[in-house]
């Protein structure tokens, strides 16, 4: 132990303070704060869509801030400011647009601004009452990018559904409007999208749009009618009243359908034009391949005679009247009512049994002008064809043209030189019993009703009077008779009902031989030739 | 307290901040604790101005978010609309009753970013090593910390309307993202006024050999 190390000069060992972390853990709280706020940032910045401006002629019932615009009812953007344009004539609503629809935003997307809405078709947008109003968008299909649009003044009428447009060309709108209904077979299948006035003014193009499925229906044979309201068309051949809808009866509408007598085409194309007829029965009717027209000149009254009137053969309909006019003679210089009829032989054709049309049909539709003729003159000339005007409804007063043979009338000499030929007439229906009513009249008329009145007050009456008399005092006379007569037969102790009685008797016992008699004769005939002979056990 | 008097940092000593108690530190770079209730003690928090830094800027960041993220989200008939701090100050502005939105923008706005401006200021003052209006900085410091604890209401009161507007599907209110975040500013500027030493607001008057920064 004696030799210690000396320890005194062993240095002190420092004392290092230990050293402080620089940076606290703490500094983790402000980094992670701030990460998720740039974080946030950041999505926000990205989710950003474009700002776009919508030029709108009001602004009802939009609101910076609260109205929103939605596409199939999603948010995809909200007004952010409403202000007026430079010259204050235009509302500019400025809307910020979600990031995701920012590829909707293109040349040809529509505005227009939702709110309720009543019409003869129905209510919408009803949800804008608790809401508020919100704008509409309706995607284009162009590709190039927008930021300014102008916003429609209503609802485009078309949303961007699958189906197609046609085209319909009237001369005159009507009742229509745009987004009337359009039916096919009573089903809402489409609606009036737009229409306009053709650049010549003279007609009316209404573009429809038929959504799909339906718009297959439409082919080139289809035809469409104005289905506005009610179709009441009083004819010759009655009343006839069609309506597709309630809505349509009041609003109006487009009907269609394709003539189950045409053979099925092909749908349409896009934008196809088609005629619109005025009712159901004119847009269905049937064409005439074969029409052979007739003048006929009447001396009556044709009022009461319609274009399409019918034209019958023994009352069945085989032509219609196509033309009522005037025909001036320049030989009397008078007027005589001219009517044009149009004759089907197909219709004609049409109405005889299947088997005839089969023997017959072609043979009569295939006839050679010479043969046509001859047939024709010999029926008017030898059999007496002839027209006749004849009312179809004593309360409208329509008429319409009936061809019938009058066998004694008198008779015609046909011109077969003129076209189109000229068929004799007869003074027919209303016009002959007006001219018999006339003739009946004008005898009443005639009669000397006076001077037989004056006859009669002069000579019959002190004659009647006489006779009068003398008839009295007969019948007094007769009473007297018959008086006597009663008390002499019927009465008390009279012999007359005693001898009625035996009479009685004395015929009924002579009946009974007769009886005997006739059921002996029944039994043996012979006995009128032989005798009566001994009945034999 | 006059200015004259020494600080216990000063003599040496460190102060319970639990129970006040007046102690001599343990040997060097051994942790004190109280003799008297056990708490460890301290000259000056460890850290306490790079913490309270670190906490106040992360409240400011926070506070962003919370101005400008909905709060609420109401859902009227399937339309949703988020309303933040400011819209719901604007609408009760607009809707005539701007005492209500006096009050909802002082709370809610003012005074959080308030309480943030005041632990910055006291920040940089401790390290400027300021030493004027000490006392008003400390009045300051209180008063930061009494607030604290009263600026939760928004919070409050969005969970509430939460949990009672549930009328689905006529109406529903969810909370939105900015009520975390207005309630991470409340959280963070409470910890940093917690962190915050006013002591340090003093040392620079009386400087002392155990300063800590």
């Amino acid at each position: 132990m004696a030799d210690e190390p000396v320890l005194d000069n062993i240095p002190e060992a420092t004392v290092v303070r230990r050293k402080r972390m620089r940076f606290s853990v703490i500094w983790i709280i402000p980094i992670l704060a701030a990460a998720v706020a740039i974080g946030l940032a950041v999505q926000r910045a990205l989710s950003e869509g474009p700002v776009i401006t919508i030029v709108f002629k009001s602004a009802g019932g939009i609101e910076a801030g609260k109205t929103f615009i939605k596409y199939k009812d999603v948010r995809i953007g909200q007004v952010t400011a409403v202000t007026l344009s430079e010259d204050y004539s235009r509302v500019l609503v400025k809307a910020k647009i979600a990031k995701h629809a920012t590829g909707l935003m293109v040349e040809d997307a529509k505005f227009w601004v939702v709110e309720p809405r009543i019409s003869i078709n129905g209510v919408s947008g009803l949800n804008t009452l608790l809401s508020g109003n919100y704008i509409g968008f309706q995607a284009g299909k162009s590709t190039e990018d927008q930021r300014t649009f102008s916003g429609l003044d209503d609802p485009p009428t078309i949303m961007d559904q699958p189906g197609r447009r046609f085209v319909l060309k009237a001369n005159s709108l009507g009742s229509l409007g745009v987004g009337d209904p359009i039916y096919y077979r009573g089903i809402l299948v489409g609606q009036v999208a737009l229409y306009n006035l053709v650049n010549d003014g003279r007609s009316v193009e209404i573009t429809i749009f038929i959504n799909a499925p339906y718009d297959k229906y439409v082919s080139a044979e289809t035809r469409f009618w104005n289905a506005s309201g009610i179709d009441v068309s009083v004819g010759a051949d009655g009343v006839d009243i069609r309506t597709e809808s309630l809505a349509a009866l009041i609003g109006g509408g487009v009907a269609f359908d394709t003539p189950a007598y045409l053979p099925p085409a092909a749908p349409a194309a896009e934008k196809a034009e088609f005629p619109i007829y005025r009712n159901r029965a004119i847009a269905m009717k049937q064409p005439d391949p074969i029409e052979r027209r007739f003048v006929l000149y009447f001396d009556e009254s044709v009022r009461g005679l319609s274009v399409g009137a019918p034209v019958t053969l023994y009352g069945l309909r085989v032509g219609e009247v196509a033309q009522v006019g005037l025909h001036f003679d320049t030989a009397t210089h008078t007027f005589r009512p001219r009517v044009l009829v149009t004759f089907f032989p197909d219709q004609l054709v049409g109405r005889m049994t299947a088997k005839q049309q089969v023997e017959n049909g072609k043979e009569l539709l295939n006839f050679d002008t010479a043969t046509r003729l001859k047939l024709l003159r010999q029926n008017v000339e030898e059999k007496g064809l002839r027209a006749q005007l004849k009312t179809g409804s004593y309360l409208t007063g329509e008429l319409y043209v009936a061809f019938e043979y009058f066998p004694n009338a008198p008779k015609v000499k046909m011109d077969v030189s003129r076209d189109p030929l000229e068929l004799p007439v007869i003074a027919g229906g209303f016009a002959n019993i007006e001219a018999k009513l006339s003739s009946i009249l004008t005898k009443v008329d005639n009669m000397p009703l006076n001077a037989i009145g004056t006859e009669v007050d002069a000579k019959l009456v002190p004659e009647g009077s006489k006779t009068l008399q003398d008839m009295r005092n007969a019948i007094v006379s007769a009473d007297r008779v018959l008086k006597n007569t009663d008390a002499t037969l019927f009465g008390k102790d009279s012999p007359a009902p005693q001898d009625l009685r035996d009479t009685l008797q004395e015929v009924t016992r002579a009946a009974r031989s007769v009886r005997i008699l006739v059921d002996y004769l029944e039994r043996h005939p012979e006995m009128l030739i032989r005798g009566k002979t001994e009945e034999k056990p | 307290m006059t200015a004259d008097a020494a600080t216990a940092a000063q003599l040496g000593l460190m102060s319970c901040e639990a129970c006040q108690m007046l102690s001599r530190p343990a040997a060097p770079g051994e942790p004190s604790y109280c003799r008297r209730c056990g708490e460890k003690l301290e000259f000056r928090h460890h850290g306490s101005i790079q913490k309270t830094w670190a906490l106040v800027i992360a409240a400011a960041i926070c506070y962003i978010p919370a101005n400008l993220l909905p709060v609420l989200k109401t859902t009227t008939l399937g339309d949703s609309e988020g309303d933040t701090i400011l819209s719901g100050v604007a609408f009760l502005y607009a809707t005539g009753s701007w005492p209500l939105a006096l009050i909802v923008l002082v709370a809610s706005v003012m005074i959080p970013l308030g309480k943030l401006v005041a632990l910055a200021y006291l920040l940089l003052t401790v390290q400027r090593g300021s030493i004027t209006s000490n006392h008003e900085r400390t009045r300051l410091y209180r008063l930061v910390e009494i607030i604290g604890r009263w600026s939760m209401l928004d919070v409050f009161v969005a969970t509430f309307t939460v949990a009672m507007v549930q009328l689905q599907p006529l109406m529903s209110v969810a909370p939105g993202a900015g009520v975390l975040f207005f309630a991470a500013v409340v959280v963070l500027t409470m910890l940093a006024a917690e962190v915050f030493d006013p002591r340090l607001i003093w040392d620079s008057a009386y400087p002392h050999p155990n300063r800590h920064g």
